[in-house]
């Protein structure tokens, strides 16, 4: 029996290796097969859901609602210490020091990902701008929209906050961050289809695991998640649902 | 459940005596003082279907001003400013009993007398259908929209107590 184990679109290309690390490591220690599945968009994402082909799955937090919410998955383990966070950034030079100093009007880049934009826009609240109110500039990678707020093109950039940390600091040094969520409540999630519920405890194991045993190091490192796996039970991934709705408008 | 009088703060102070909707009272002392809010920052908690804390997050116990021992297990309402009439709260309640969300700027005490605004949302934890309690985000506001509202809160507060 082989297992669909899904990763989400929203990994850095650097994570690539180290994903399919963890789905040997996984294979070995939970005696289960595994088939890595890495999709390259969220639309390629959506079409093998709803076919039906994906038994594991490291989701977006935002994907996840509906998953649980609607489709009955099991949250069973999260990134331990590991928060989805964002970055609002201006190039240095740019006249905007803080959120208030940006106008409705304003144009801003940004990458096809629900949750930094939607947390984005959150933080845009004091400066009184709204999503109507943005000239939206989207881009193909955050490489693309740190070089955007660089030359000035747009007045801020949107970034997921592990994407910023992982620019050069060439790049970094010619930004300025405006403001960085730290919210500490919202992460990727890792969810396991209801008719995996009898396979879920091996996987679970094996997964939280993960640090113990000699080698685990360059594995976790190699995903950029160096503190492992922690448990996460249905009610805390309904208190994180929760939480997100409140920030849904 | 009853809160304790508030200890009057060495800061000029202004004290009034709130009533809570559970019928209890306490004497509060408010300053002029504002503590802006934590940037980036949600103030984060969740209280059981009577309005008890049971959750409070980091930034919460923060700006609150209280140790996380003193807020949990105590009224939502410990955070009640005198500023804020009881019309600004209008349809909290009946909203998210209700199953729908609510949202509201509001301005909250802290334990030293002091002040924060904050954009609130409550939304409620339905579980397997049923309501098993409310969880409450706070985030920066717009300081364009306080500006608004605190002339027509100062009205509405007028109004309540002119009418009490």
């Amino acid at each position: 029996m082989t297992l669909n184990f899904l990763i989400a679109p929203d990994f850095a290309p650097e994570r690539f290796a180290g994903w399919h690390m963890l789905n040997t490591v996984l294979q070995r220690r939970s005696g289960l097969g595994l088939h890595l599945i890495t999709p390259a968009s969220a639309a390629e994402q959506s079409s093998l859901l709803a076919e039906g082909k994906v038994d594991l799955i490291y989701a977006n937090p935002f994907d996840a609602t509906d998953m649980i919410r609607q489709q009955g998955y099991l949250p069973f383990a999260r990134p331990a210490k590991r928060y989805d966070e964002m970055v609002i950034a201006t190039g240095s030079d740019a006249a905007p020091r803080q959120v208030e100093d940006l106008k409705p009007g304003c144009r801003i880049a940004l990458t096809d990902n629900k949750d930094v934009k939607l947390i984005g826009l959150r933080l845009l609240e004091p400066a009184d701008i709204t999503e109507s109110l943005v000239q939206w500039v989207p881009v193909d990678s955050y490489q693309a929209a740190a070089r955007l707020a660089i030359k000035g093109e747009v007045d801020a950039a949107f970034f997921l906050a592990d994407a910023f940390a992982s620019l050069t600091r060439m790049t970094r040094s010619q930004l300025h961050v405006l403001v960085e969520s730290r919210i500490s409540d919202i992460s990727h999630v890792v969810l396991a289809h209801p008719r995996m519920a009898a396979e879920l405890p091996r996987i679970q194991e094996a997964l939280l695991g993960l640090g113990k045993e000699a080698g685990d190091a360059d594995v976790l490192d190699a995903l950029g998640l160096p503190a492992g796996f922690e448990a996460m039970t249905h009610e805390e991934a309904e208190f994180m649902i929760d939480l997100m709705d409140t920030l849904l408008d | 459940m009853a809160l304790a009088d508030m200890t009057r703060p060495a800061a000029a102070s202004v004290e009034a005596r709130l009533t809570y909707t559970d019928g209890t009272s306490r004497t509060v002392y408010a300053t002029e003082v504002e503590v802006p809010f934590p940037e980036g920052r949600l103030i984060v908690s969740r209280t059981d279907l009577n309005g008890i804390i049971t959750h409070a997050n980091d930034a919460f116990v923060e700006m609150s001003g209280y140790a996380r021992e003193e807020l949990i297990g105590a009224p939502h309402h410990i955070l009640r400013h005198p500023d804020m009439p009881k019309i600004a709260f209008k349809g909290l309640w009946d909203d998210i009993a209700a199953g729908k969300k609510w949202h509201g700027y509001v301005k909250n005490l802290r334990k030293d007398g002091a002040y924060y605004w904050v954009y609130a949302t409550a939304v409620p934890n339905i579980r397997n259908g049923q309501i098993v309690g409310y969880t409450s985000v706070r985030r920066k506001p717009s300081r364009t929209r306080i500006n608004e509202l605190i002339p027509v809160y100062a009205q509405w507060l007028a109004e309540e107590k002119a009418a009490s």
